[in-house]
């Protein structure tokens, strides 16, 4: 056990010792690594930022079906509760002409003396229906819509099925493409944290000569420089860590119309502990399969 | 002599050449017994440094057996020379000093190998540093040493793991007569403490002063296979 302590000592002096003997190839896989981190990660916190919109969304989705005008206060009454009993419905509220009015007058704030000049209330009365949990989906909402579509008394359906829609493919869109993304920059990494150790490999070649000679076991001589990629990469996903966070919090308050226009009332949330680590990690692991990749290849002595 | 049944070295009939056609060693058949002491001496070229290399897997023979402490070099697998290694210790004809690190830490490497904790191994270097009279330049760079300093180094990390087998090849090339004499004497003291000491040398002023085991090449082969006088002769 002591044994495994006084190597692990040394393999971490040792990775050390070849970072610092190179700073300049080092910094520069480490910036590699942070900058590819970086990309890949603002993907990933704008997809968990609007999936998380969606989640949301999931919950407030309705389908509003608005009346013809002339009903009876009585009629629009039963019309409302002939919706509650459709299949996929949860709930219905009817919104009388005045109540839609009023909510109106209230959205519009200030402009609200602009609406006093309206001699008639122009807005129709409407069912708004909230639906079951398995059909807060596109695909539910156009079934519940189909089934109430031509009922008696009814002017008009609207559902935020066809925006709904359009945001799910927009966010599978950037997850294929945060994915691409993420695997080219990959492959960029581990090739130049590879170049990177094999450079490390040759200006130390007379080092390894040396401990070659004495007795050292090949992978005596590689850890080292497992640990250096490792520590190339940790400290790169660390870096991006750094500059994700100083993004989201000095350069995106710059945007919040754009953010609106994308999140909706969803406030943006940074990675969770789990998640910057696990982004530290991705570093780390792009760094040591790419010292892997430099140093399997066998050496001779 | 030490007539111990384990031999340290065997060799059975080996060549080695490095280009088809000349041979670097010729049929070379011989037996070091486990503390025993023996000079390797020839003009340059004769094949020292070369069956010297053979002895620590650092070349393998074109024919022939080579057994070292009770490992057949020929057969050994790669996974298996670095243990073999660390218990040989081999001062190179050109020193193989790293120059970026000190004294200390040349002659550490070798302990790190081993797996010697940190402050074992300082203990252990500025001993054997002491021994060689070197303990003064510890922190010195091997490029501010003279010749016959970093020759010393060289001698230190090859003795610092107390090895079974040591090889020495032209260890006092760089040294003056009074070092010289120094010198041997510690390499010759540690064959006392049951080290086979292998040192290839074309001084035969040393090996005179000795009266060792003396074996003489010439273009490869064996010319000769002096045995031990019983008692070392004086000047
Ligand atoms: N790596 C090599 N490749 C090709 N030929 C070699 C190699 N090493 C040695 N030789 C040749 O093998 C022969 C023996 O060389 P070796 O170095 O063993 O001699 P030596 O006795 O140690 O000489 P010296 O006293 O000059 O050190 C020489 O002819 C040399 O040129
Ligand atoms: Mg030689």
């Amino acid at each position: 056990m002591k044994r495994i302590g006084v190597r692990l000592a040394y393999f971490v002096r040792t990775a050390w010792r070849g970072l610092r003997a190179s700073p300049v190839t080092s910094a520069v896989a480490v910036m590699t690594i942070g900058i590819s981190l970086v990309l890949v990660g603002a993907f990933a916190l704008l997809l968990q930022n609007m999936e998380s919109l969606l989640d949301k969304l999931g919950g407030e989705l309705h389908v509003t079906a608005y009346l013809e005008d002339g009903l009876t206060q009585g009629q629009q009454q039963e019309i409302a509760h002939l919706i509650g009993t459709v299949e996929g419905v949860e709930s219905v509220s009817l919104i009388t002409k005045e109540e839609a009015f009023e909510r109106f007058r209230r959205g519009v704030g200030r402009g609200s003396a602009l609406l006093e000049g309206l001699a008639d209330n122009p807005l129709p009365a409407s069912i708004e229906i909230a639906l079951v949990a398995s059909r807060r989906s596109a695909s539910g909402m156009a079934m519940v819509v189909a089934s109430l579509d031509g009922l008696d008394g009814i002017d008009d359906l609207a559902s935020g099925q066809d925006w709904v829609e359009g945001y799910m493919r927009a966010v599978a869109l950037l997850r294929g493409l945060g994915v691409g993304l993420g695997a080219i920059l990959a492959l960029a990494t581990l090739l130049i944290v590879a170049n990177t150790i094999r450079l490390a490999v040759f200006a130390r070649r007379d080092e390894l000569e040396i401990l070659s000679l004495v007795g050292a076991s090949h992978s005596f001589m590689q850890t080292p420089f497992l640990l250096e990629g490792i520590l190339q990469g940790a400290l790169g996903g660390g870096v991006a860590l750094l500059l994700l966070f100083a993004l989201f919090r000095v350069v995106l308050p710059g945007f919040e119309f754009g953010l609106e226009l994308v999140l909706g009332g969803v406030s943006p949330r940074f990675f969770a502990l789990g998640e910057s680590l696990a982004l530290v990690a991705t570093g780390a692991g792009l760094g040591l399969f790419g010292s892997a990749a430099a140093v399997t290849g066998g050496w001779r002595t | 002599m030490d007539e111990r049944r384990d031999a340290a070295v065997r060799l059975f009939h080996v060549s080695k050449s490095y280009d088809a056609g000349s041979f670097a060693l010729r049929d070379v058949s011989l037996e070091f017994a486990r503390g025993e002491f023996v000079f390797l001496t020839g003009p340059s070229g004769a094949g020292k440094t070369t069956l010297l290399k053979l002895l620590f897997a650092a070349e393998q023979p074109s024919e022939g057996q080579i057994v070292v402490l009770g490992r057949n070099i020929a057969r050994l697998g790669e996974s298996a020379i670095p243990p073999l290694r660390r218990r040989i210790g081999v001062v190179f004809q050109d020193f193989k000093l790293l120059q970026s690190r000190t004294v200390e830490e040349n002659v550490a490497m070798a302990l790190a190998v081993v797996g010697t904790p940190r402050r074992e191994a300082r203990a252990k270097v500025f001993s054997i540093l002491k021994q060689l009279g070197l303990q003064h330049r510890r922190y010195h760079h091997p490029l501010s040493l003279s010749g016959g300093e970093q020759q010393r180094v060289a001698i230190a990390r090859a003795l610092v793991n107390e090895p079974e087998i040591l090889l020495a090849d032209e260890p006092t090339g760089n040294l003056d007569p009074d070092l010289t004499v120094d010198i041997m004497d510690l390499i010759a003291s540690t064959a006392i403490r049951g080290t086979t000491v292998v040192v290839a040398t074309h001084e035969l002023g040393i090996v005179g002063r000795y009266g060792k085991r003396t074996i003489r090449l010439d273009q490869g082969r064996i010319t000769e296979d002096k045995k031990a006088v019983g008692v070392a002769s004086g000047m």
